[in-house]
């Protein structure tokens, strides 16, 4: 188990680093794809079964297959071959790093002791008893969100008629 | 497999995110970034939910509804990003200059 959670850690950083310096943005999305696959697998190995089939099911075969849609109707052949990162980058890469290195410094001061993983249990009961029982308020909103993402969508995407 | 590997590994790709979201010129690259920050999110919240309250599963809620608002920003930020190309003829951000297309 320990194992797989380092080859998927490894993996995942990987693909996320190919998802920011791939040239092509078809190719990151590719990779994007292989890291919410991994994620869905860490998902699964903290015992977040249910979490980790809907991650596969709305990010890798939801998400992904409309921004990979977008990607083909939206790119030139020649925008492939430019330069696909802008004049900040060092900036960016120190502050990223800073950030990374703050995050990890921060989380050793207060997680770093060895907590106990209890066993791995199914949790689709417990989470539909959550969403229909205490959480009903915010899924009910969420519900209103993302009908006016839908309209929104709709909305913003049809051809303008007075053209 | 312990508790600061996995928060130490959702560090590392929420700064690749945020690397992302800064150095990208293309906006669907954006995007993705912005993708990668929400699942460094998505694997602190479940994490903090396995190890320190095993007995729950609020942290796992938050991380579906996490989900479900990243699908509906994705979907309202691809149509206004087709919208922009229909316009403009262009996914690099320097050339998304003007508020009236």
């Amino acid at each position: 188990m320990s194992l797989i959670f380092y080859v998927f850690g490894a993996l995942l950083v990987l693909s996320a680093l190919g998802v920011v310096l791939l040239k092509n943005v078809f190719h990151s999305a590719i990779a994007l794809v292989m890291a919410l696959a991994l994620v869905a697998g860490i998902f699964v190995m903290l015992g977040a079964d249910f979490l980790g089939a809907s991650q596969i099911l709305v990010y890798v075969g939801g998400i992904m297959i409309i921004m990979l849609f977008v990607i083909m109707l939206s790119q030139q052949p020649v925008e492939a071959l430019q330069r696909q990162v802008n004049e900040q980058w060092l900036l960016a890469m120190i502050l990223s790093i800073a950030i990374g290195a703050g995050l990890a410094e921060g989380f050793k001061k207060y997680f770093a002791y060895h907590f106990k993983s209890p066993g791995l249990m199914p949790t689709s009961v417990s989470i539909g008893r959550l969403l229909l029982g205490e959480m009903i308020v915010p899924f009910e909103a969420v519900s209103l969100a993302l009908l006016a993402a839908l309209v929104g969508a709709v909305l913003f995407s049809q051809e303008q008629k007075d053209k | 497999m312990t508790l600061y590997h996995i928060l130490a590994l959702s560090g590392v790709v929420f700064s690749i995110g945020i690397f992302g979201v800064l150095t990208r010129r293309n906006i669907l690259g954006i995007l993705m970034s912005i993708e990668l920050m929400f699942n460094a999110a998505n694997i602190n919240l479940v994490a903090f939910n396995h190890y320190l309250h095993p007995g729950n599963v609020w942290g796992q809620g938050f991380s579906l509804f996490v989900i479900t608002l990243a699908a509906a920003e994705a979907v309202v930020g691809l149509s206004l990003v087709l919208a922009i190309y229909r316009n403009i003829k262009s996914v690099f951000t320097e050339n998304m200059n003007l508020l009236h297309g």
